[in-house]
């Protein structure tokens, strides 16, 4: 236990120190590029993409890495997700794209289909909207608190008591969405 | 003229996507995929192992924080704070207008508990090849263009 502990402690203080450095954010990036056509975060993002694309389909055939599995360790939400399909992670074959039925379940034929879809892009509209609109991404925010900026100091408090809001009282509400 | 950046930010996209399935791979930490990296994710599980050992309640925890303590969020705060005092960084100024923030923040979290990710990890899910990871991302870009295309018009229209 100490030692994944150590591991992760490492990778976020490497990734905080990294992301302070360069500036990073990925909402800014895209948001940059449609103010001003200002290239640079918008390649990072893609860097960052593009370098997970290629190392994982070269570890997923050598049988590194796994494919998914619920994620959580409750019995509800376990249930839940498997009936809406599950969500197998494997590759983008290095050079082919969408390969349908790899991505996704078999029972599920490689197409989207399943509330969760629309969960998904209805949230990643809002994630996105909102965070644009906040002034970054979470980890700019982090970023922010640590060169002292007030506003982001508030975001990432109401951050973390969303997440005792959420499973005192909004639970059992939002787990009827799935 | 001093440059502005002192890191090229894709030179941080490869090292980090480099740590972030290495880690994976290596070190074991697996049982949900896609998962070395994710501040929504690892502070709810931070925040939910402290409730239940302290207070005895049964929130969800992923499997890997049975594991381990997922610090990622304080880790993120302590090198950034890091980097920043190194380098002359800091500056402490007021927050203009806290309750908007904190109420981003709480929607933050929310929505990034029903989708799995926060920014970041839906685009390592979307660079493992996960579908869904795919669509947060397209949805991701959609509601940044209309909130952009919103804060021109606001701000061209008032000057």
């Amino acid at each position: 236990m100490v030692y994944g502990t150590i591991i992760l402690a490492c990778m976020g203080m490497l990734i905080g120190y990294l992301a302070q450095r360069s500036r990073m954010c990925f909402v800014a990036g895209v948001r940059d590029y449609i103010l001003v056509r200002d290239r640079e975060l918008i390649l990072g993002m893609f860097a960052f993409i593009i370098t997970i694309w290629v190392l994982t389909s070269i570890l997923y055939p050598m049988g590194l890495l796994r494919s998914g599995t619920p994620e959580y360790g409750d019995a509800v939400i376990r249930r839940s997700v498997e009936q809406m399909g599950s969500f197998s992670l494997s590759t983008f074959r290095f050079g082919k794209l969408l390969q349908g039925g790899d991505i996704l379940s078999p029972n599920m034929g490689g197409v989207l289909t399943g509330r969760f879809l629309y969960i998904t892009l209805g949230g990643g509209l809002v994630l996105g909207a909102v965070s644009t609109l906040a002034g970054g991404c979470v980890l700019r925010q982090h970023v922010l608190i640590a060169q002292g900026n007030g506003d982001a100091l508030y975001f990432i408090l109401g951050f973390y008591a969303a997440v005792v809001i959420y499973y005192g009282l909004l639970f059992k509400y939002l787990v009827r969405l799935y | 003229m001093k440059r502005r950046r002192y890191l090229k930010p894709w030179i941080f996209g490869v090292v980090a996507g480099i740590l972030v399935v290495l880690a994976e791979a290596f070190a074991g930490l697996y049982p949900p995929a896609a998962y070395s990296f994710c501040l929504t994710c690892h502070t709810r599980d931070l925040v939910n192992t402290l409730i239940n050992t302290l207070f005895g309640r049964n929130f969800q925890t992923t499997l890997l924080a049975h594991r381990m303590i997922m610090v990622t969020s304080p880790a993120v705060l302590a090198g950034a704070f890091l980097a920043a005092l190194m380098h002359g960084e800091y500056r402490k100024q007021k927050s203009s207008r806290p309750v908007m923030f904190l109420l981003s923040g709480f929607i933050i979290m929310t929505v990034g508990i029903l989708i799995f990710g926060c920014p970041t990890r839906i685009a390592i899910r979307t660079g493992y090849g996960d579908m869904y990871g795919a669509a947060a991302f397209a949805g991701m870009l959609l509601g940044i263009w209309i909130s952009t295309l919103y804060l021109r018009r606001v701000s061209t229209g008032r000057g």
